[in-house]
């Protein structure tokens, strides 16, 4: 009898022991990205930097012994999507934190879900002023439009200052914003935009706008589309050999695959730049190596800034965990809110702290220009590796 | 005049039985699915497209073919969410203004394309769309463009003597609003088919000269039921612009709710009254659940292919189907 | 400005026709609207890309293999679209649409939602006169559609078969009375409807870049030129492609491109309400 009874005090003072580690729940984040769809590129580079976020806190033992878990889900470049998948997580997988998204329409819609339950929402992209305005507690990006639009503002009035400069963008809540706060700075600093032009993502043929843009005749022209816009607007342009003098894009350009693509094509472009292999926070270059290693490893690929965006974003959120774990909170979004809230983390894209309304407080872009088949820093001076070619040589004198 | 018996509600046997078990089903759902709000939301939305596709069925009924019903749900959607943004404005008065906002277009629509039929009638409905997206896309100073509606306010609360329901932050009250509006718009259908206006375009689906030799005006009726449906459907935007409180043009005027309701009215079948809404509530969860797991991109071949085999095989839709075996 | 906005829009329109080419041949012979058209210019777009980017083969060679596959793929179509029941135009279209969507979807699945782009450097060189930039891509489009049209035509009166296929577009049933085999000459219509479809679809690679949803706007445009150009009228689609080419092209110009899609539309009604029989005349009766 005894023996009976000893037999099941020690099982379960054997449980007891083991439990905590046996039964050490591990932490669940979310992330809804633009896998498939035409913001697929894009989607799939920023659910790689979360993954490398999640990868090197999981090498290093985890967040307090405990592995974190990443729930992926694919939005399919469509909000409504976006919606359905982000209730997913926070109601049926219950995760503690949510990121990703890659354009406003996907990240608007999540931040709405997020709020109605309580989940952090670490965007990595994200731009339209009115999404942080929006007193959502729980909403956080590592990225906004001003980080665009002052650099550029600053470069074109300090050193292109154009004669007629054109704005073209994309039908985008994003491209739209940006377009308009970059013609209302230049505007206050003397020079106006000639023209400033809308068109649909996807646009089959540019050359009525080429026209267009010929009888200007343009000299600096903005373009803020995506990837395959610019694929196709350089072409046509080449075809129609019209030469602006500088032609800008502040997506989609400063990307590896970018200059695969367009070839030689690519040449004198500009464009802007949070990150790059090569070009990073002064200070942070032991842990960008480390960045781009780890990406290799992984991936069998090149990070891009739209990587570093991701991995930001999650490094953000696994600190914010980190400091609720740490203090002994319970793992809840409000924890979790405050933890980001509180945040100051230096990272090789930024120094990571957000204001009052969940923007980044220092979040700004390099000016680059491809030179050589490589890119080369012009603006702001103090970052500079090199010096712009302005203006670019007529398409008839390159090869 | 020989009068085909018109479609009743409430009818012997299965007939009777699925829709009321089906009905049963929904209103303890919330209980039945526990805590998961995600099947709590897919099935929101698959009541929102329900309420679509018996609006679109409004008009389908009458043998127009719709392929354009986005811009009605776009319409609302916009009329809807701009007016809440003002001060002063809850949803319960925009939501039926963005649905007047939509008879307006379908008025405009109805005048330019009267005399349209068949394959024509539907490929301008087709090409209609791009009207009032392009003008809200562009028209900046009333719209806000490209840049889309953001944090738009919710579903409001309900106040019923002592009670207070907030039903925008709650979901299960979101579903309960859905559901219910979805119930009333069975019954409106259900009042349309067997009124005058139904029995005139059930009149001229089948015959339309003769029907106007016997003096229906078929004209005046098909007008009639195409603002019916037009404003349904701008309500069913309206509502669901609040239920997610953020827009842009390119997500209410898509393609996808042109198509999605109108495949829904056609499996379900064209010729009833439930055949619309039961399609959508088996059609969409089975896509969610299932087929999107599945396959991550394309799932929604499922739609495309259903629409197929329903044109060439089924043309009375699978409920028309069920009920006219005995 | 305007001579480049004038020649872009004739290139643009010439392709525009020949897509139209082979709906206005199945439309009038067999009175089905096939609103997977475009879709149709797609998938042989994508087979030429895979072809080209799998096997290696060259641009020149992807026509043929486009041009088969579609073929098999007509041949399945036509098959579907002789169980349709009456109103035949209406359940065309709604079954169609059905096809348009699964076959988007299946593009969507096979080759993913990333432009991709046939390369073929030579299509981008050109002639520069005067300021004025001419592209190989541009000739080739607007010489493809001029020789494509005037092949067209030449089959259409000159020989046996083009009689056949006219009296058909006239009158069904005329026609069969007559001891014309309507199923055979809807699948010739068919046939050479695949031959433009395969046509078009690696120039659409080449010179555009692919994606799946980008069927739905050529359809459109198709419809438009074969309603502009009357059923069963050969000539009046280079006019009307062309014309269309124009306007898009001046709307670009003087409204902004974001007003493209609308001035199309608007087109489209215009045509579906004032002249549904055609805008180049055509007696009624």
């Amino acid at each position: 009898m005894l023996a009976w009874r000893a037999t099941i005090v020690f099982c379960l003072l054997v449980f007891l022991v083991a439990s905590p580690s046996a039964f050490a729940a591990s932490i669940k984040i979310g992330d809804i990205h633009p896998l498939t769809g035409r913001l697929a590129k894009h989607g799939l580079e920023s659910h790689q930097g979360v993954v490398a976020a999640l990868a090197e806190v999981n090498e290093a033992g985890g967040i307090l012994g405990r592995q974190v878990e990443l729930v992926s889900r694919d939005d399919q470049s469509l909000p409504d999507v976006a919606i359905s998948r982000a209730e997913e997580l926070c109601a049926r997988e219950k995760v503690v934190g949510l990121t990703g998204g890659y354009e406003d329409s996907l990240v608007g819609a999540v931040s709405e879900v997020a709020r109605k339950y309580q989940v952090p929402f670490v965007a990595s992209a994200s731009l339209q002023t009115e999404l942080s305005r929006h007193e959502n507690p729980y909403f956080f990006r590592v990225a906004t439009l001003q980080g665009f639009v002052e650099p550029l503002c600053d470069f074109l009035s300090v050193r292109l200052r154009p004669q007629r400069l054109a704005i073209l963008h994309a039908a985008t809540p994003g491209a739209t914003e940006f377009a308009a706060d970059l013609e209302r700075c230049l505007q206050a600093r003397g020079i106006p935009a000639r023209l400033v032009e809308k068109f649909r993502p996807g646009t089959p043929d540019f050359v009525p706008l080429i026209a267009k843009l010929a009888t200007l005749p343009v000299d600096v022209l903005v373009s803020g589309g995506f990837f395959p816009d610019h694929l196709l607007l350089v072409r046509q342009l080449r075809e129609q050999r019209l030469s602006p003098k500088a032609y800008i894009g502040p997506w989609g350009i400063a990307y590896e695959t970018f200059l695969e693509e367009m070839g030689e094509n690519a040449e004198y472009l500009y464009g802007t730049c949070a990150w790059m292999p090569g070009i990073t926070l002064p200070g942070t270059e032991a842990a960008s190596r480390a960045f781009v290693e780890r990406c290799r490893r992984l991936f069998r690929r090149e990070p891009s800034s739209t990587t570093m965006h991701g991995y930001t974003a999650a490094r953000a959120l696994l600190a914010a965990i980190d400091e609720v774990l740490r203090r002994g909170q319970a793992l809840t979004g409000a924890n979790v809110r405050r933890a980001l809230a509180g945040l100051d983390l230096l990272l090789p894209m930024e120094r990571l702290a957000f204001d009052e309304r969940g923007d980044p407080r220092s979040y700004r872009h390099v000016v680059v220009q491809v030179q050589g088949g490589r890119f080369v820093v012009v603006y702001p001076p103090e970052r500079a590796t090199g010096s712009a070619v302005y203006p670019a040589p007529p398409w008839r004198q390159r090869p | 005049m020989e009068r085909a018996a018109p479609p009743k509600l409430d009818l012997r046997g299965p007939d009777r039985a699925i829709p009321v078990l089906l009905l049963l089903g929904l209103v303890l759902l919330p209980f039945l699915a526990g805590s998961s709000g995600y099947v709590l939301q897919v099935f929101t939305h698959a009541l929102l497209l329900a309420t679509l596709a018996l609006a679109w069925n409004i008009l389908g009924a009458s043998g127009s073919v719709s392929l354009g019903h986005a811009a009605f749900f776009g319409v609302g959607a916009y009329g809807s969410g701009l007016l809440s943004l003002k001060p002063g404005l809850s949803p319960w008065f925009t939501i039926p203004v963005g649905g007047l906002f939509a008879a307006v277009l379908a008025v405009v629509m109805g005048l330019f394309c009267r005399r349209l039929r068949g394959a024509y009638f539907a490929l301008a409905t087709l090409a209609f769309v791009e009207i009032p997206r392009v003008v809200t896309d562009n028209w900046e100073g009333l719209t806000r463009g490209s840049l889309g509606l953001v944090g738009l306010p919710g579903l409001p609360a309900l106040t019923l003597g002592p009670w207070r329901v907030e039903i925008g932050s709650s979901a299960g009250a979101s579903y309960y609003l859905v559901l219910s509006y979805a119930v009333v718009v069975v019954f409106l259908v259900a009042l349309l088919w067997e009124s005058n206006l139904g029995l005139a375009l059930q009149a001229a689906r089948e015959e339309e000269t003769a029907a106007k030799a016997v003096g229906i005006h078929v004209d005046r009726y098909r007008f009639l039921s195409l603002l019916l449906s037009a404003c349904l459907t701008g309500i069913s935007g309206a509502i669901y612009v609040h239920l997610t409180r953020y827009t842009v043009p390119g997500l209410v005027y898509s393609l996808h709710f042109s198509a999605v309701p109108m495949i829904f009215a056609m499996c379900g079948g064209r010729f009833t009254i439930l055949g619309p809404a039961l399609a959508a509530l088996v059609l969409y969860p089975v896509d969610q659940f299932l087929f999107h797991p599945l396959l991550p991109a394309g799932h929604e071949f499922l739609y495309g292919l259903l629409l197929i085999l329903v044109v060439l095989f089924m043309p009375g839709g699978f409920w028309g189907a069920l009920r006219r075996s005995p | 400005m305007w001579i480049t906005a004038l020649v872009s829009g004739i290139a643009l329109g010439s392709f525009y026709s020949l897509i139209a080419m082979g709906f206005a041949l199945i439309f009038g012979v067999t009175h089905a609207f096939n609103l997977a058209h475009g879709e149709l210019v797609v998938l042989a777009g994508y087979v030429a890309y895979w072809v080209w980017k799998g096997w290696g083969l060259s641009l020149v060679l992807t026509f043929p293999v486009a041009v088969a596959a579609l073929f098999c793929l007509c041949l399945i179509l036509q098959r579907l679209f002789s169980l349709l029941r009456e109103p035949l135009e209406l359940n065309s279209i709604v079954m169609s649409f059905g096809l348009a969507i699964l076959l988007q979807n299946g593009m969507l699945f096979a080759f993913s939602g990333d432009y991709r782009l046939i390369r073929a450097p030579v299509l981008t060189e050109g002639v520069h006169v005067n300021g004025l930039s001419l592209t190989y891509g541009q000739i080739t489009l607007v010489v493809l559609s001029l020789v494509a049209i005037g092949l067209l035509h030449l089959l259409m009166h000159q020989t046996y078969l083009g009689k056949a296929l006219r009296a058909t577009i006239q009158d069904r049933e005329g026609a069969a009375l007559a001891g014309i085999n309507v199923r055979v000459m809807g699948l010739v219509a068919f046939g050479i409807g695949a031959l433009c479809i395969g046509l078009a679809g690696p120039l659409y690679g080449s010179i555009h870049y692919l994606y799946p949803t980008a069927g739905l706007q050529a359809t459109l445009l198709a419809v438009t030129i074969t309603i502009f150009a009357g059923v069963g009228r050969i000539r009046g689609l280079i006019v009307g492609g062309w014309l269309l080419g124009l306007v898009e092209s001046a709307a670009v110009i003087l409204l902004g491109s974001s007003w493209r899609e609308l001035v199309s539309a608007v087109i489209l009604i215009a045509l579906l309400v004032f002249r549904p029989r055609g805008i180049l005349g055509r007696e009624e009766g």
